[in-house]
């Protein structure tokens, strides 16, 4: 049996549902992340975990031992709050302290745990200060020592980046998911920023309006998203409709123009109308080299974004982004200019829905 | 279970606290209609208002009241819009002044005002008068010197509270931007200050007015100890002799501060501030 | 320095800046005329004596003097029990619509009341409690037959209860203290995060070990510094005792008032000094208060 599992949980408040039937076994030191735009439940399935709401129905088992019903301050788990939530009348040790003191541990016990745990931070020098004294990316470091301090069973983190500048946000992730792997600790980890998901997880879990789109490791749930809401929100995607003219071959007709898809166009007849999705970065020029689903495309606009250039293409009617990376070497069409782009069949995804 | 005896016993505090508000008013209000042996009626209002007394006196409080509140924006709004623009280093300095009435109460103040202003200025250990005392001033029987004094002392009365109003709303509405973009297109200082600041302050400006009106209107420890008939003191004198007059009064100036700041949350929509004459 | 050509435009730099504080002389002219001059006239007289002199001796007269010792401590006794009364009933009150639970338009209709309140005072506030718990007023009127009459046989004004007196001045003051701590602790309240309960919880908390280890430490600053404010407000009041006890009372103010009246003290630069004493108590509270201000500027935001 998995360490902890949720199974079936679904969460009302009032006539509506935030979490529909949400079904997840995580081993023991596995790091999963709720991905997922604003309102999609990810927070409240956390919350859920941590206590603070109680499923409508369903149930979490955590260990072997059913902590449905079980109040927060029962449960051992330790839990990262966008927003740090650091005591703001205690001091950093005594913040980490905190935990310990209202289990009543020992002063020598207190006392040792909170040195390993400021060493574990890198907050030697500021174990005295105040959390209004420190930066935000500290506050939330002090924040994740306080919820370690209990050696707690899941470590549960809401959003825990979302307040930080963007570099400090890259490097405490990287913290954090090297601190989770030394510990060996369980993390569930909420975000609504796909990179941050897919850099730092083992495994995420994509949901939408209180649903689990796909379960998967980063690797499947980019490179083979399985629902349009899953690949448009993860990454950014081309997505055209395209009509099957042969099943067998998986080959597809996309507003005029021959598309050779291998991903599965089984199941499908003669006919029927399928999304088809492409990242942009799966699009070369036909002078690159490869000679597969070769087409003419007219050049609308081009934008620098660093190591990447973006190209929009009109192909048959339809816009398309293409991503190509950037090098001294690169030479591009002009806006207004066509040329022959080229996909492998394999960049050809097709959508369940 | 548990919540539910949390909102019963926030239930009783609040029942406690509404009584204690309503109670005093109810009986005020309760003994005001019973001028009239037997029956409930608005004689005490009649009689109080009629009194050509009343009216003189409440005449002479809201035009008080008024003029201080002019007199108040006029400092006020400039020397605000001044340290907010171009001296942020008097910033302490004002704010410092502005809490200074907290620190010298009514009584004290008034005190020092007449020492100061009611003895003439003589050149020290000589006989010699170099200023006539400021009281003396006397214009066609009017006490000019005297309603300076009352006036300066209302608006120091009132100072703490037009002036955190009107900076607060400069604040909020960013006047250094407002002023730089006004400039930018061509607007000079006067324009600047009538078409642009004070109309986008103008719910702070009530605000502090209102505020300024309502420590006014009914105030007297100034009034009395400067010898000025406004409606405090006649409030106050009143209450000595008759019964059921000074009650619909009471009511009256509970009225008239219920709309002060019944108006002052209308336009702030948050919490009202407080001011006091006690 | 002075010959670099950095003279120039310094010298001009410190012209504008004189410029720059014209802008605030107006401002500054009121407040030396009308506020410091009349301060500093009664500080400097508390230091002479009736003939000029230079003493001590009326500074020391505070301490010494009957009359002027038992008006201090009345006085700053009714402000220490309204300030704590007014700050726990408000609090109380502030709970209740904070995170008590009471419906918003419960929450509104009190901060509306508490900023009526907290405004309404002087003569008016004596006048309606006369016409309350005065002898002949409607509640004294309501617990004679309700209460007192019924269960012990006596009137509320056998039981020695006068409003006259410093109770009943207590009771009029709390109307307009605890609306202030009302208005002041909402936001306050308002300022517990929520995360702070929850992170307690998920640390093994219990609600009590909540609240006594971290929101009444995280409160505390703006409670004890409201009611520090309530014993100004309440320190500093005069109109509304001379209302209600005509005098009778003799608290700071009072003494005061009569010593502008008519010199009690036969000594006016002692009334002087007596002024400067109040002040310097009120001074203190301002200090201790914005002292706790800070704390939960950076606490509470």
């Amino acid at each position: 049996m998995a360490y902890l599992s949720i199974s079936n949980v679904s969460k009302q408040f009032g006539d509506t549902t935030v979490v529909d039937n949400f079904n997840l076994d995580i081993e023991k030191g596995e790091f999963v992340s709720f991905l997922g735009p604003s309102g999609c439940g990810k927070t409240t399935t956390l919350r859920m975990v941590a206590g603070f709401e109680i499923p409508t129905t369903g149930q979490i088992m955590l260990d072997g031992s059913d902590i449905t019903d079980v109040a927060p301050n029962q449960r051992n788990v330790g839990m990262i709050f966008q927003s740090y939530a650091l005591f703001p009348n205690m001091t950093v040790a005594q913040n980490i302290a905190f935990g310990l003191r209202v289990r009543k541990e020992t002063d020598d016990m207190v006392k040792q745990r909170v040195q390993e745990m400021i060493a574990l931070i890198h907050l030697e020098e500021h174990a005295n200060k105040y959390p209004f004294q420190l930066s935000g990316g500290q506050q939330q470091r002090v924040s994740l020592a306080r919820a370690l301090a209990i050696h707690p069973q899941v470590l549960l983190l809401d959003e825990p980046l979302s307040a930080l500048d963007a570099k400090i946000r890259v490097s405490l992730r990287a913290e954090i998911r090297s601190i989770q792997k030394s510990l060996g600790i369980t993390a569930i980890f909420v975000t609504h920023d796909q990179e941050e998901a897919l850099s730092i997880s083992d495994r995420v879990v994509v949901m939408n309006v209180g649903e689990m789109e796909q379960v998967g490791t980063p690797f499947e749930i980019y490179n083979f998203p399985k629902t349009s809401f899953v690949a448009n929100f993860v990454g950014s995607l081309n997505t055209s409709k395209a009509t099957v003219v042969d099943p067998a071959g998986g080959i597809l007709d996309m507003n005029g123009i021959r598309v050779h898809s291998e991903s599965g166009v089984q199941g499908k007849k003669k006919g029927d109308v399928v999304m088809v999705a492409i990242r942009p970065e799966r699009f070369s020029f036909s002078w690159e080299g490869k000679k597969e689903n070769v087409t003419e495309g007219t050049v609308e606009n081009i934008t620098f974004l660093g190591s990447v250039v973006r190209v929009q293409l009109l192909i048959g009617g339809i816009k398309f982004n293409m991503d190509t990376f950037n090098r001294p070497s690169l030479t591009l069409p002009k806006i207004g200019e066509k040329c022959e782009v080229t996909f492998s069949s394999k960049a050809v995804l097709i959508l369940d829905d | 279970m548990k919540l539910k005896f949390k909102s019963l016993w926030s239930w009783i505090w609040f029942l406690i606290g509404t009584l204690y508000f309503i109670l005093p008013l109810y009986a005020t209000l309760d003994f005001s209609l019973r001028m009239e042996r037997d029956t409930i009626g608005f004689k005490a209002y009649r009689v109080a208002f009629a009194d050509p007394k009343f009216v003189e006196t409440f005449a002479r409080s809201n035009i008080l009241a008024v003029i201080t509140i002019i007199v108040s924006i006029i400092l006020i709004v400039p020397t605000a819009y001044w340290v907010r623009l171009r001296l942020p280093q008097a910033r302490r300095i004002v704010e410092f002044i502005t809490l200074l009435p907290f620190v010298i109460p009514a009584i004290i103040l008034v005190f020092g005002m007449i020492r100061v202003f009611s003895t003439p200025v003589r050149i020290p250990f000589t006989d010699i008068i170099l200023i006539q005392p400021l009281t003396t001033l006397i214009v066609n029987k009017f006490h000019l010197g005297t309603y300076i004094l009352i006036v300066a002392g209302y608006m120091i009365l009132a100072l703490p509270y037009m002036y955190r109003a009107v900076d607060t709303g400069m604040r909020t509405v960013d006047v250094r931007t407002l002023t730089e973009a006004s400039q930018s297109l061509g607007a000079n200082g006067f324009t600047i200050m009538w078409h642009v600041i004070l109309p986008n302050i103008r719910a702070s400006l009530l605000s502090g007015a209102l505020l300024t009106y309502a420590i006014v209107v009914g105030e007297v420890v100034l009034a009395s100890f400067l010898g000025l008939d406004t409606f405090g003191p006649y409030l106050f004198l009143l209450g000595q002799h008759r019964a059921y007059e000074p009650s619909a009064l009471t009511f009256v100036a509970f009225l008239l501060t219920w709309a002060a700041m019944g108006i002052i949350q209308l336009v702030s929509g948050e919490q009202g501030q407080t001011a006091g004459a006690h | 320095m002075a010959d670099t050509p950095m003279t120039a435009p310094r010298k001009a730099s410190w012209k504008s800046s004189f410029a720059k504080w014209l802008g605030v002389a107006p401002f500054f002219l009121f407040a030396i005329f009308f506020i410091l001059l009349p301060s500093f006239s009664l500080l400097t007289g508390s230091f002479f004596d009736a003939d000029g002199n230079f003493t001590f001796k009326n500074i020391a007269e505070l301490f010494t003097n009957p009359t002027i010792v038992t008006a201090y401590k009345l006085s700053i006794e009714i402000s220490a029990v309204t300030a704590l009364g007014g700050g726990i009933f408000g609090f109380l009150l502030a709970y209740a619509i904070t995170i008590g639970g009471l419906p918003k338009f419960v929450r509104k209709a009190l901060i509306t009341f508490s900023g009526v309140a907290s405004n309404f005072a002087g003569v008016p506030l004596a006048f309606a409690f006369v016409a309350t718990l005065g002898r002949t007023g409607f509640v004294t009127a309501l617990l004679d037959v309700y209460v007192f009459q019924k269960y012990f046989g006596i009137k509320l004004y056998d039981t020695g209860f006068n409003l006259y007196s410093f109770a009943g001045l207590a009771l009029t003051y709390l109307y307009f203290q605890f609306p202030l701590m009302v208005l002041i602790m909402t936001p306050a309240l308002d300022g517990l995060k929520r995360e702070w309960r929850e992170a307690a919880e998920n640390l093994g908390a219990t609600a009590f070990q909540y609240w006594t280890r971290v929101a009444l430490p995280i409160l505390l600053p703006p409670i004890l510094g409201t009611m520090v404010l309530l014993f100004g407000n309440a320190f500093g009041a005069y109109a509304t005792a001379y209302a209600l006890t005509g005098g009778a009372l003799p608290i700071i103010t009072i003494q005061i008032g009569a010593q502008i009246r008519g010199d009690v003290l036969h000594n006016p630069n002692l009334g002087y000094a007596m002024a400067m004493g109040m002040v310097f108590i009120m001074a203190i509270s301002l200090v201790g208060y914005s002292w706790l201000q800070k704390f939960s500027e950076r606490w509470l935001r």
